[in-house]
Order: C-alpha cells, then structure tokens, then sequence
C-alpha cells in the first residue's frame, strides 16, 4: 500500500502529534520518575528532603513487616485470580457455548454495568450483608446455622476482590472462548473426545491467550486494590497497598511508600511479562 | 486529440528500496480518454495517485499545462479523482457529497447548491438528493462519486478502477455512460483498469504498463493488431505467440524456424537477423480453420481440447503435435458448419500479413 | 450436536448466580437506601427516604458534587482531546517511536491506582500543583486518555483510508479536511469518549482522594463516611452516582444509535 500524502513533518502533523507527548512526559513519566527517585530521599522532622541515600531501602528489605506483606499479598492475589478465574468459567462457558448470541451480547452489556457503579458503595454493601448482624448470618440464622464471621478475614478480602474481577474476568473469558473456531471443537467431538476432555484438551488450548491475558488484568487489579483487604479484611495482615496507604496519610514517610510502590511495579512488571510470554508462545498441540 | 495537457517526463518512484515505477515519458492529450491498463503492482495507480499529487515522483517531472506540478500539494491541484472505493462521505447526503469540492473551494452556498442539483439531474439521480449514501444502491452511489468530481469542471478527470465494484450488467451500462459524458463534456479521463475489455471498448488510447514500465501505448486496434513486444502481447490476450529461430530474410518478408513449423511472416520495421531468435504473433480472430490441408507455408494441423462460448463468439483451444496451444477465435455460427468435437484433427491455418513480429527487446 | 437439558439448566442456574452475586451489592444498596434502619439487615424495616433527605441537606454532599460534576466534565474534555490527537496521529503517520509514543498514552491503565495516587501527590505537591481541583483534572485525564484513544482509534479504523485523501483531491487543505470530514466521521466515537471518560473520573476515588486535599469528590466523601460508622447515606450518595453513570452510559448510547439511523455509520 502506498504511503500516505505526508513527507515533511509540517505545523499540522505536529498539532496533533505533540499534545500527548507534552502532557504525558510532565503528567505522566514525571510523576513515576519522580517516585522512584523518591525512595531514595530522606524525611528529617516530617518534612521530605530530596537526597540519594538508601536507607529507605535497606530499611524495608530488611524489616520483617515487609516482606510478611509482600508475600501476603501475593499470595492472597494468586488467589484471588485463581477463584475468579475457576469461578467465571463455568458461567463464560455458558455464555460463549450454549447462549444465543444476543442473550450473550445482553449478559456482557450487563456485567459492563458494576464498572459504572460505585466500587466503595459496593465494598461497603458487602461489608453490611456479610456482617454478623447482616443479611447473609440473618438468613443461615433462620436455618439454625452459623453466625459465620465472614469480616476481618481472608475471606472477606475475597470476597472484595471477585467484586472487583468477576464482571471483568467473565468478560475477557467469554469473548476469548466465543472467538475460538467452533469447528475444532465439533471435530474433537466427532473423534469421540467426551465434553470433559474436550474442555481441557481442546477449548483451553485454544483460549490460551485470552485466558492468561484475563488471569493477568485480574493479578494486577487484586494486587494493586485495597480497598478489598482494608474494609473486609480488617484485621488481617496489611498488603502492600494497605501500606502504602499508610505510610502516605498517617506516617507521611513518601520515600518509604515510595519503596513499596517500585517493589509492587517491578513484581507486576516481572508477571505480566512473563504471562504475555507465555500466552503468545506457540507451544505444542496449540493447533 | 492536440496539445499535450499532461507530460511525465522521466517519472520514477521508489518507495524504500522497492521501484514501483521504473520510468515513465508520456503525454496525455487534451479531449483524449486515455486508459492505462495493466496487471495489479504495475505501478499504474502509482501513477494515477501521482498525477492527484498524493504521491511525489522520487525522479522526473509531471507537466501540466506546462507548469511542473512535483512540489504542488493535492488540495491545490484540479485533478479530481474517481476512487475504486468510491470514497463517498458517509455522514452526508448525496447532494452534499457533490458539494463538497465546491465547499472547499469557496463557493457560496446558493451556487453550490444549483450547480450541485444541476449535476446530479445530469446523472439521472436527482430524487436522491437528500438521501444518505448508504441507503444508495452501488451504480447510484457510482453515478454520486462521478457528480461530485465533475461538479467541480475539471480539465482533466482521474478514474481508479471505479467499475470493479459494480455488478457486471451495470458495468457495461456504466461504460456507454462514461464515454458518452467524455465525448459531450470534452474533459480528458485518465483511467486506470486491470481489465482490457474495459480499456478497449471505452479510450482512444491505451498504455499498457508491466513492472512498473510502459510496454506500449497506442490505440486500442493498433495494440490488438500490433503489440510491440511479448508482455503486451502475452497481457492482451486471446491471441497466439509462437517463437523460434530466424531462417532466413527476404526483403519484407522472413522466415521462422519454430517447434511447430516454418513459418513466413511480415518483417514490419522489426529488424531480423539471420540466426537469431524471434517471436511474432496472430490474434486468434485471424485464424481459420479447415478439414483439408490449405495451401501456404502457415498452417498447423492441431487437436481440440477445448471450447469456450461468450455471446455469440466462441474460441477454440487447440494443440499441436508438439503440445503448443492455439487459439482460434470465430462467430458460433461458423463454427457450427464444422461440426467439431473435442479430440478431432483439423488444420489451422492464417494469412502472412497476420502475423505481427514481436519486439523482443 | 445433542446438548444435555440438566446440563444446560444446570449451567443457567450457575449463571444467574453469577449476575446475582454481581449486582447483589448494588441493587442491596439501592433497596437499603430507602430503608429506616441504620444497620440494614432482615428483617426489613419500613420504606424511608430520611437518608436521601439528610444526603440532600448537607452542604459537603452538594459540594463534593459539584466537584465531581465539574471534574468528571473537565477530564472529559481533555483526555478526549489528547486520546484524539494520539489516535489520529497513529492512523494518519508512521514515524520512528512510534512504539514508545503509543506506550505513552496506553501505560497508566496497568499501573495500580493506589501507586499512581502516590505517584501524583508527589509529583504535583513538588510542583505545587496539589490540592486543588485542577490536581484532580490532571490525573484523571492521565488516567482516561487511554480509553478516549482506544474508542478513537476504533472509529477511524471504519473509515475508507481513501476518505481524507478524497477530501484533499476535492481541494480541502488538510485542515479543513480535519474540520470538515475525519471530525464529523468520528463524532459518534468522540461522544462516546466524552461520556465514558466523565463517567470513569465520577467514580474515581483513590486518586482523588489523595490529590485533592480539602476539595473533596463525592467518591472521597463516600469514602471519608465509609471510614467512620456504618452510615446508610452512602446508599443513597450511591444510588445517586450510579443513576448518574447509567444516564451518562445510556446518553452514549443513544448519540450512537441515532447516528447509526441516520445512516452515519459507513
């Protein structure tokens, strides 16, 4: 195809070229810039002193209380994905396999509506209905069971975080699998595959990519979130997030925040990447 | 056909390492309807594209009534172009689709409107005037596309393949109509086709491009009759190219050693050396054929293979004994005095002044 | 191919469980709004409206809304704008960098917000730009350019590439083919943008909440309540917002069906 009408760069190119690139390095790269450098300031009487020391560094890598969040967040994060991810399926099964193409379109327009909803209003429902007091325990108590304590505990984070994923996971899971060719699956069927293992052998593989990329916008929304683990986990151990929402408001100890925000990035950076990798690599039996 | 309006003089274009056209030196004609023809990546809609200034030749100069037009961006130009695509604004109505050059050019808005209602009466679709193009069937949005570009009374008109979309009965429609506003308006039409049929029926001349070189320009009959060398032979189709070595030359006339025989033929202004090779051509339409051996030095007995029927025109597909194919190309009615069946012999034979040496350089 | 019935109802049932669990809270939310009780649990109490009167009452509310309201309307203006440009630079050139330039409007979704928060606050109180509305306008056009390109960028991939170059061969300069065809071809998505970047901002919380000092958002007051006691006027401050999100949501819509009718789509 033939180049565009465009040789010189001239005034109205750049018009519109510029704009974002302006905006974006002050906006945008200065502010991460400007964290990263953060972490290696001082803070002297409650006021932030721009230096190059690493003690903020050497402080958090070697508390305790770090890294007992760091891999607490991790793993309640691993979890979460791993639940949100086992519990839409099912249901974006269903969409994308046996609905008809406008009951899907109306079941994806719908789960479009949360992201339109208030998430703390949302956190905060949960916190009331899964309270001892609250619907859920009201309701078990008619039946003669619990009350349960579903607050300040792991559960409770979960809980927060599936509000915050499932709508987007059953979304990306649903298009993914309603995309792939229908007669692969019809051949495996015909070969005698059984409906089990025409899921693991065939529908998976063939989903590959757009199920890590669900997996991995999952990850870092459970990662980076803490409004789930603060309001409904309570009394849990902090996560990352939680710390650096308080080292920010009560401790004003930037540079230390400053530290858990690279700390998170780079974990995010390191499995995001490796996920992509490994959804676009083409591995073996993947058609 | 007087003055050129068009010159390219010496007209290349590289794109990166890629030549898409090696050099161009032709005129286009004022009144002319010039159609460059030629198979896809010849390079004709580069240069269709260069004559609207969306591309700038890497080499050479592009003349238009004498003003080098190189560095002349395409708004400043009056090169309106008839696209494949058609190109037609979605979220305007047809009347406004007409305006929209007037609009640019600063036309006010009473003249554009009667001069735009006065070409869209002219090409017959004057109740769509309000509509939106996409409640428009293809040859009405067709007939949009052309109004738009002639509202603006160009001196030069540019087409783009701009019936390959259509359904091949409005094509032909679409092709009387084409010629017929050309011949009234007086505009010169530059179009550039893929299809010969198209080229042939409608334009005083034709340039017939390959790898982004002219092969030949000339008008339709001469190309037919006389193609200057083995690409446009070869592209024009249903004739028949047979090759081999000189065996001797007498005056207009020589003789040619080929596979499938010895053959006389024309020398024209092609020069044949004794020895060397040479290859020369009839159209299909010269053949004749016979059960009986004919006189001449120019026959060949062959084998049908095959028949093809267009209308009331049929052409033979024939084989000789050494496996070269023939075409011979005739009125059905004729053919139907031979009662021929696939597999039957007969003898094929044509005239010496048929034959059309090729150019082989 | 035979599918089984108890298969099939079995899968039904599991997904209306799903949309139950997904729109539990909200539409719990919104059932609560009207109830008398301060904790809401069952058995119901009677039907009330004295949280949405006490909502309507306080002056804070009303101000937080007006923030969020000029906020939300003034994000939308600019990430439209910016997603604009960068959309249509990327249609339009091809030009070295051009990787990382599009990195630069596409990189802050995956950042985690609660990072860029601290990310924001930093930068902007360094350049003293923190604490003011506007810090708030900054970061949330940061924030929803991205989806404003993403919405462009979609929309100029309907358009016939010859479309810009008829214009010009119809002699429109590449300006006023700006003006007179690739911006009306693409007002279906720029409203669109509009309304989906507006409605992004008018929940955005974390970021605000850190940047923006005493000039509250809604979503920063319903999280300010929400720190203290349970307090059902944040159902009512909910249902309020969500009303607004849907109206602004279904507003989109609307402008591109319309639009569609008329025969605006290509």
């Amino acid at each position: 195809m033939s180049e565009k009408y465009e040789i010189r760069l001239n005034i109205y190119a750049l018009t519109w070229r510029l704009p974002i690139i302006f905006w974006q390095l002050i906006f945008f790269v200065g502010p991460v810039l400007f964290m990263v450098a953060m972490s290696f300031f001082l803070v002297k009487n409650y006021r932030m002193n721009e230096a190059f020391e690493f003690v903020n560094w050497s402080r958090m890598m070697t508390r305790g209380f770090f890294w007992d969040s760091y891999w607490y967040t991790l793993g309640i994060a691993t979890l979460s994905t791993f639940c949100a991810m086992c519990v839409a399926f099912p249901a974006a099964f269903a969409l994308a396999f046996r609905a008809a193409e406008s009951t899907r379109r109306w079941a994806i327009f719908l789960l479009i509506i949360p992201f339109f909803t208030s998430y703390l209003v949302r956190t905060f429902s949960w916190f009331v209905i899964l309270s001892e007091s609250g619907v859920v325990n009201a309701v078990l108590g008619y039946v003669g069971l619990g009350p349960f304590k579903m607050l300040n505990t792991d559960f409770g984070t979960l809980v927060g975080y599936m509000t915050l994923t499932l709508p987007l996971v059953v979304i990306l899971q649903t298009v993914t699998m309603a995309n792939i060719d229908k007669s692969l699956i019809e051949a495996a069927r015909n070969l005698g595959c059984s409906p089990l293992r025409t899921i693991w052998q065939v529908i998976i593989p063939l989903s590959k990519t757009g199920l890590i990329i669900a997996a991995i916008f999952c990850f870092i929304l459970s990662f980076g979130d803490f409004v789930a683990p603060f309001y409904l986990g309570g009394s849990q151990e902090p996560t990352l997030p939680i710390l650096i929402l308080d080292t920010t408001k009560s401790g004003q100890q930037w540079p230390r925040a400053a530290v858990v925000a690279i700390m998170m990035m780079v974990t995010l950076f390191v499995i995001a990447f490796t996920g992509i990798a490994l959804a676009y690599r083409k591995g073996k039996g993947s058609k | 056909m007087s003055k050129p309006l068009v010159i390219f003089d010496k007209v290349q274009k590289h794109f990166g390492s890629f030549v898409a056209v090696k050099g161009l030196d032709f005129e286009i004609h004022q009144g002319e309807f010039l159609a460059i023809m030629g198979p896809s990546g010849c390079g004709k809609t580069t240069t269709l594209r260069m004559l609207a200034g969306l591309e700038e030749p890497s080499v050479g100069e592009i003349r238009l009534n004498g003003r080098v037009m190189n560095d002349v961006a395409p708004h400043e130009r009056d090169t309106p172009l008839v696209w494949q695509s058609l190109a037609l604004f979605p979220f305007l109505t047809a009347r406004e689709n007409v305006e929209f050059g007037l609009k640019m050019r600063g036309v006010s808005k009473a003249e554009r409107k009667q001069r735009a209602i006065k070409w869209l009466d002219k090409m017959g679709i004057l109740e769509f005037e309000n509509r939106h193009i996409s409640t428009l069937s293809g040859g009405q949005r067709q007939r949009v596309a052309l109004a738009r570009s002639l509202v603006m009374e160009p001196q030069i008109l540019l087409l783009d393949e701009p019936l390959s979309a259509l359904d091949a009965h409005l094509v032909i429609r679409m092709q009387a109509v084409l010629t017929d506003l050309q011949r009234e308006l007086g505009i010169t039409f530059v179009y550039v086709t893929h299809s010969q049929s198209e080229a042939f029926a409608m334009a005083d001349r034709v340039i017939i491009m390959g790898k982004g070189e002219i092969g030949q320009i000339g008008t339709p009959k001469e190309i037919y009759r006389a193609p200057a060398n083995r690409f446009v032979a070869e592209f024009v189709g249903r004739n028949n190219i047979l090759a081999g070595k000189v065996k001797s030359v007498d005056g207009r006339a020589a003789e040619i050693t080929t596979p499938s025989g010895i053959f006389t033929v024309p020398t024209n202004e092609v020069q044949l050396l004794e020895g060397h090779s040479a290859s020369f051509v009839i159209s299909a339409d010269l053949m004749h054929i016979a059960t009986e051996e004919p006189l001449g030095t120019n026959k060949v007995f062959c084998k049908l293979i095959s028949e093809e029927f267009v209308g009331s025109m049929v052409t033979l597909f024939l084989e000789d004994a050494q496996g070269h194919e023939f075409k011979v190309q005739m009125q059905e009615r004729e053919l139907s005095k031979f009662d021929l069946h696939s597999g039957d012999e007969i003898w094929l034979s044509w005239d010496v002044q048929s034959a059309h040496v090729l150019n082989e350089s | 191919m035979k599918q089984s019935q108890t298969l099939n109802f079995i899968l039904g049932i599991y997904v209306v469980m799903i949309f139950a669990f997904v729109f539990a809270p909200i539409i719990f939310s919104m059932v609560f709004s009207f109830n008398s009780q301060r904790f809401p649990t069952i058995p119901l109490g009677e039907f009330s409206t004295e949280w949405y009167e006490k909502v309507l009452a306080d002056p804070d509310i009303w101000k937080a809304a007006r923030n969020s309201l000029i906020v939300s309307f003034s994000t939308a203006l600019i990430a439209t704008f910016l997603g604009f440009c960068t959309a249509y630079s990327d249609f339009r050139y091809n030009f070295r960098f051009k990787g990382p330039y599009l990195a630069l409007i596409l990189l802050p979704p995956t950042i985690p917000l609660i990072i860029m928060a601290l990310a924001m606050l930093a930068w902007l109180s360094k350049i003293g730009m923190s604490g003011q509305l506007y810090s708030i306008i900054i970061a949330h056009s940061v924030l929803t350019a991205p989806f404003a390109m993403a919405v462009i960028r979609l929309r100029l991939n309907q358009m016939d590439p010859d479309l810009e170059s008829a214009a010009w061969n119809l002699g429109g300069s590449e300006w006023k083919t700006m003006r007179y065809v690739i911006v009306p071809f693409c007002k279906p998505a720029i409203f669109s943008s509009l309304f989906l970047t507006a409605a992004v901002s008018f929940d955005e919380f974390a970021v605000s909440w850190f940047v923006s000092g005493l000039n509250s958002t809604l979503p920063v007051v319903v999280l300010e309540i929400v720190q203290g006691n349970i307090d059902p006027q944040v159902n009512a401050i909910g249902t309020f917002v969500f009303l607004t999100s849907m109206t602004l949501v279904v507003l989109a819509q609307l402008f591109f069906a319309s639009r569609q009718i008329k025969g605006m789509q290509s």
